[in-house]
């Protein structure tokens, strides 16, 4: 099955690998390390993005990911990866009759959107296209079935363009994590670091694959824990599902992809946070996306409990979770949270293995990804801070039942650069769009619905003077002069 | 919203079509141009770089320098040779994307001043442009395609501006082949060729419509062309091609009056005599505008027709000419196009085709051949699908076999090369994949173009934006691949990226004698940055623009006058009395963390490319006046790029 080519005497640590038809080839790697992978025959895909023969593929970042074929394939692959094996189990075949499901709900809603005649099939089948919540607990591959189910979906030539929405704020997304965001997607989503799971928000260069180039609506959460804010994160999740439907009237074609919701294992774990928040919080989705399908990634107590409480209105379904998910501790996850405010910045620089002269990233060339952040200094004024809800904030499950505190959860508080402890220093914080221009459209609560324009981080404050130094994407203005910050902090 | 406005102040020059208006928004294209400052000549030598440093601040499609040269040009004309030298040598030398104002130049000197110039440029015009045309993107190709179109009728007699050869070589040399219809060695048309004269002719009589809304047979005409348009992007066969081709022609020359006779504003589509300034053989100040009628009559006075023939014709310049004179013959109007069309079944006629209303119904037949096309693929993709019999339970799931490959690759044999995308084999299929590969080829284009140039994340679009995104599709066009920035804010991020790379490349040539001198941008505070061109043996100020005798960063500058619209600086009122005071000491305030390696922006090593692009500061970045950008210069900063 594996073969070195020593003898070649090119590349030293060039191995191949014969995949039998349905198997994958999973690996991890270690920091600072990365991987080069070259389809030489066959066909094979990663994580639903199919692989183009003959192009060399990069991986890095502590990127854990997997090469699976259906018709089985050979791979060049160089680089020392820390662990690598090829798995004959996989839960494809069940993702893949998932995936077709779906498409059978789209084609119909397609059918009815033109109006065509209903054909021989069951006629009074359910129209609607598939809105799939995808729900499960820690290190199920939530994500990862997320990607594989959008990448089947745009790959089916029928010019299906799917919404994937990221409600699981420790992740992140396009954004940076304490965002919430939705896409649609229009071509496969290339895996090639952590940093950038779902693809890439959109730059100033051009790139090969849509998907590197997206355009989400994302609002700023702040924190990577649920039950932090959990009455805000409520509303920022009907906010999002809002937007989507007005996006969904507006063209009913697209309308018909469906979408697809990648969730916080928080809504999954029945340790620490009471049920209540979290079905309070997976309702919230429910309604907002107007779900019609919950998939449950291998954990059956969850999938009884949500059939219990949706069963009666839509298909609660359970689908087997990947061997090859590794555990993730906490060390792995702040570190990928640096790495997403870094490619957010600077781009995706993944340097090739010894060996390798021409490789692309994520479907792109690797000169187009490197990113130049502006750096500037700007005075106390120029930028309006706010923190949603009271600093101190007891957890809400420790107030008495039906006691009120929507307003200290959702009060924005200024926060005084010049104060210190603002803790404004290495924050993130999430620029605003304007707010209403009209001043009698404004409301009191306008600044929990403003969507983000883009990420800044404070690094260094000079109280004196009045000013600090903002790490802002781009030269573009602060448009709104508006940003709020959360809970996360970066530095270089 | 987020992106700025990209105005810089400058009003472009107006794309060649505009030299056809009709009507009276031609006049305010008359406004005499603000005269050149008065510098007077005794040396050939002296006017030479004179006229090549002016000629170097071409860099953006501006108007006011296109028209300050072409009157210095005209002015001048006794030293055309010179002019012509330095343009050729300009538009050669700038890099692709800064050709096409070269080329509004060339084509403005010619339509105004015409006579010796044409003459100077007759010998290089084929060259320069098929080299030019080969170089530039799609968008300055439509551009430059819908100039030489002008070119056709645009001499003072109404006939080809650089003479018939030239512009059969060219014609052929862009559309390949014979580009004309009827000549009996007729290659392929390809469809391009055609997509252009009628978006040209269309534009032609969407203007006339403009003047005179009123005018049913204009609006017939827009209509019917907009249809045919909608058709030849649907793809028609060669014979079809061939005929829309030649019809087009005779449409679009059928009411042109003998040569000269004075156009009249309303009516008339074809070629007006060029908004000109008036001819002023004088050296001395311009006179006021005058009426279009006199500058065409001036006009007829210059006609000299035998300067359309060069000296040395080229061998099969005898059935050129034959097959030129060939093509008016056919005097069809385009109804009867159409009715051929009809005839032909490739449009079904539907309805009375009055007004506006029966537009809407034949509209829709002719989108429908090729949604049916669409439709029909759905519908066979739907069976497909559905004849899989999975439900969405527990058990079908795990246990029955998915039949995925035959609906994600069996189905699917194209494949992609590059990203690996897959399409069918059939016909909807072909032309999708030809859509990704231009796609594909545009982006390289496009990355190639901007190596070395620095990129960086754009801001996230306005929830408007978002919403309404799907609506800019056209249905069932390239939703699958297309790159969404060409639709979007991104696209603006982008074409910023290129502006600002564009007002990089414009210098000042520094006066003799000054090259030591320092001089520092009166916006910004910093030294402009001198450099010596080899190509011209000059020292020049780089990213430098001159502007009331002052030198600005070229960047400055376009910031500056580009925020007089933007939000920012209706901020930056608010914040006025409170901005500057404490700005110089804000450079100290970088701080040095971690690994950052400082990078020299000069760096040409090949890692260059990770290093960011060296950033001109101006007032304006990052929202207001207050708000200083860390300088390039000396202190420390940390915009590179990191290995992660």
């Amino acid at each position: 099955m594996m073969s070195d080519s020593h003898s070649d005497g090119t590349q030293p640590d060039m191995k191949q690998w014969v995949l039998e038809p349905e198997t994958e080839y999973r690996f991890e790697l270690d920091p600072d390390t990365s991987l080069a992978i070259k389809l030489a025959h066959g066909q094979a895909e990663v994580f639903g993005a199919e692989l183009a023969e003959g192009k060399t593929y990069l991986f890095g970042t502590e990127c854990r990911a997997a090469v699976f074929t259906w018709q089985g394939c050979t791979l060049e692959i160089t680089g020392r990866p820390s662990t690598e094996y090829v798995s004959e189990e996989t839960p494809m075949a069940a993702y893949a009759n998932v995936h077709i499901a779906f498409e059978q709900m789209r084609v119909r809603a397609l059918r009815v959107v033109h109006g065509s005649p209903a054909s021989d099939d069951d006629a009074n089948a359910n129209a609607e296209p598939p809105r799939v919540l995808v729900l499960g607990p820690e290190n199920s591959g939530k994500t990862t079935v997320c990607k594989i189910l959008t990448n089947y979906t745009v790959r089916a030539g029928q010019n299906w363009s799917p919404v994937l929405v990221n409600v699981d704020p420790s992740e992140g997304g396009w954004a940076v994590p304490g965002a919430i965001s939705a896409a649609p997607i229009r071509s496969p989503i290339a895996t090639a670091s952590p940093a950038n799971p779902l693809g890439s928000a959109a730059t100033s260069a051009p790139t090969a694959l849509s998907s590197n180039a997206l355009i989400p609506l994302s609002y700023w959460y702040g924190h990577s824990e649920t039950k932090r804010n959990p009455v805000l994160l409520d509303r920022l999740i009907r906010n999002l599902g809002e937007n989507i439907r007005q996006r969904d009237d507006d063209d009913p074609e697209a309308r018909v992809s469906g979408l697809i919701v990648d969730t916080p294992s928080s809504f999954a774990s029945s340790s620490g946070s009471a049920p209540d928040n979290r079905h309070t919080l997976i309702k919230a989705c429910v309604d907002a996306f107007r779900i019609n399908v919950i998939l449950v990634v291998g954990h059956e107590k969850l999938t009884v409990e949500m059939q219990r409480l949706f069963g009666n209105r839509f298909t609660v379904v359970k689908i087997p979770k990947s061997g090859g998910v590794v555990e993730l501790d906490h060390g792995y996850r702040e570190r990928v949270h640096k790495y997403q405010l870094h490619t957010y910045m600077y781009g995706q620089k993944i340097d090739p293995p010894p060996g390798i002269t021409s490789a692309i990233v994520g479907g792109e060339a690797v000169a187009d990804l490197v990113l130049s952040p502006s750096s500037c200094v700007i005075k106390f004024g120029d930028l309006t801070i706010y923190r949603i809800g009271a600093e101190n904030m007891a957890p809400s499950s420790a107030l008495p039942i039906g006691a009120a505190r929507m307003l200290s959860e959702m009060q924005p508080v200024l926060v005084d650069p010049a104060s210190s402890s603002s803790g404004l220093l290495n924050s993130i914080l999430a620029l605003l769009a304007p707010f209403n221009p009209d001043e009698s459209e404004r409301y009191d609560e306008e600044i929990l619905d403003l969507t983000v324009v883009g990420f800044l981080v404070v690094t260094s404050i000079d109280a004196p003077n009045r000013k600090m130094t903002i790490l802002a994407p781009n030269q573009g203005s602060l448009v709104g002069k508006t940003a709020l910050v959360g809970s996360f902090d970066w530095q270089e | 919203m987020y992106s700025q406005p990209h105005m810089y102040g400058q009003v472009a020059y107006a794309a060649p079509p505009s030299y056809h208006q009709p009507g009276p928004s031609a006049y305010s294209y008359q406004q005499p141009p603000p005269p050149p400052a008065p510098v007077y000549f005794v040396d050939p030598n002296s006017f030479r770089r004179d006229y090549a440093a002016r000629l170097a601040e071409l860099t953006i499609n501006s108007r006011p320098i296109i028209q300050t040269l072409s009157m210095i040009a005209q002015e001048y004309s006794k030293w055309a040779e010179i002019v012509a030298q330095c343009l050729e040598a300009h538009i050669r030398r700038v890099p692709p994307w800064i050709k096409l104002p070269g080329f509004y130049l060339l084509d403005a000197i010619s339509k105004n001043v015409y006579d010796p110039y044409t003459r100077h440029f007759t010998p290089f015009v084929i060259g320069l442009f098929l080299e030019t045309y080969q170089q530039v993107d799609q968008a300055t190709r439509s551009k430059m395609e819908e100039m030489l179109l002008t070119w056709r009728t645009a001499s003072p007699t109404g006939k080809e501006l650089f003479g018939v050869i030239p512009q059969l070589a060219i014609e052929r040399g862009i559309w390949g082949g014979d580009s004309n219809p009827t000549g009996a060695t007729s290659g392929q048309i390809s469809r391009a060729q055609v997509l252009s004269e009628l978006e040209f002719t269309l534009s032609q009589k969407e203007r006339a419509l403009q003047s005179n809304a009123w005018d049913t047979t204009a609006q017939r005409h827009v209509q019917i062309l907009q249809q045919l348009r909608k058709l030849v992007e649907a793809g028609v066969s060669q014979d079809e091609l061939r005929q829309i081709l030649t019809q087009l022609r005779s449409l679009s020359q059928a009411p042109q009056p003998a040569a000269a006779a004075p156009p009249t504003t309303t009516t008339s589509y074809q070629y007006q005599a060029q908004p000109a300034y008036p001819r002023q053989t004088t050296q001395s100040a311009f006179s006021p505008p005058v009426s279009q009628h006199s500058s065409s009559t001036t006009y007829t006075s210059y006609a000299l027709p035998s300067i359309n023939q060069p000296k040395s014709e080229p061998v099969d310049s005898a059935s050129l000419l034959s097959s030129v004179k060939s093509t008016a013959v056919p005097s069809t109007d385009i109804a009867g196009l159409y009715s051929a069309l009809l005839k032909a079944g490739i449009v079904a006629g539907t309805g009375t085709p009055v007004g506006a209303g029966a537009t809407a119904t034949s509209e829709d037949t002719i989108t429908s051949s090729s949604e049916n096309m669409s439709r029909d693929a759905a519908r066979a993709y739907r069976q497909s699908v559905l004849s899989q019999n999975i439900r969405l339970t527990n058990a079908d799931i795990t246990r029955k076999r998915p039949n995925i490959d035959r609906l994600l690759y069996d189905r699917l044999p194209a494949q992609c090369k590059q990203c690996g995308v897959r399409f069918s084999d059939d016909t909807l299929g072909k032309k999708e994949m030809e859509d990704h590969l231009d796609m594909h080829f545009r982006q390289n284009r496009k990355a190639n173009q901007s190596l070395g140039r620095g990129h960086s994340r754009s801001w996230f679009v306005d929830l408007d934006d978002w919403v309404h995104e799907g609506r800019v599709d056209v249905k069932g066009k390239g939703r699958a691949d297309g790159p969404r920035p060409t639709t979007n804010k991104a696209a603006l991020a982008v074409d910023a990226a290129r502006r600002d790379a564009e007002l990089r490349t414009q210098f000042v040539v520094v006066p003799s004698g000054d090259e030591a001198k320092s001089l520092s941008c009166p916006i910004c505070k910093e030294t402009l940055k001198t450099e010596f061109l080899e190509d011209d043996e000059e020292w020049v100020w780089k990213n430098a623009v001159r502007k009331d005798d002052k030198i600005y960063h070229a960047t400055c500058y376009a910031e500056a006058m580009g925020s007089m619209h933007t939000l920012a600086s209706r901020l930056r009122q608010d914040t006025t009395s409170r901005s500057r005071s404490g700005t110089p000491d804000a450079s100290r305030a970088t701080p040095q963390k971690g690994n950052s390696s400082v990078r020299s922006s000069q760096s040409r090593s090949p890692d260059s490319k990770r290093a960011t692009l060296k950033r001109k500061a101006s007032v304006d970045d990052c929202s207001q006046s207050s708000v200083k950008m860390e300088s390039n210069g000396t202190p420390p900063m940390k915009k590179m790029a990191l290995a992660p």
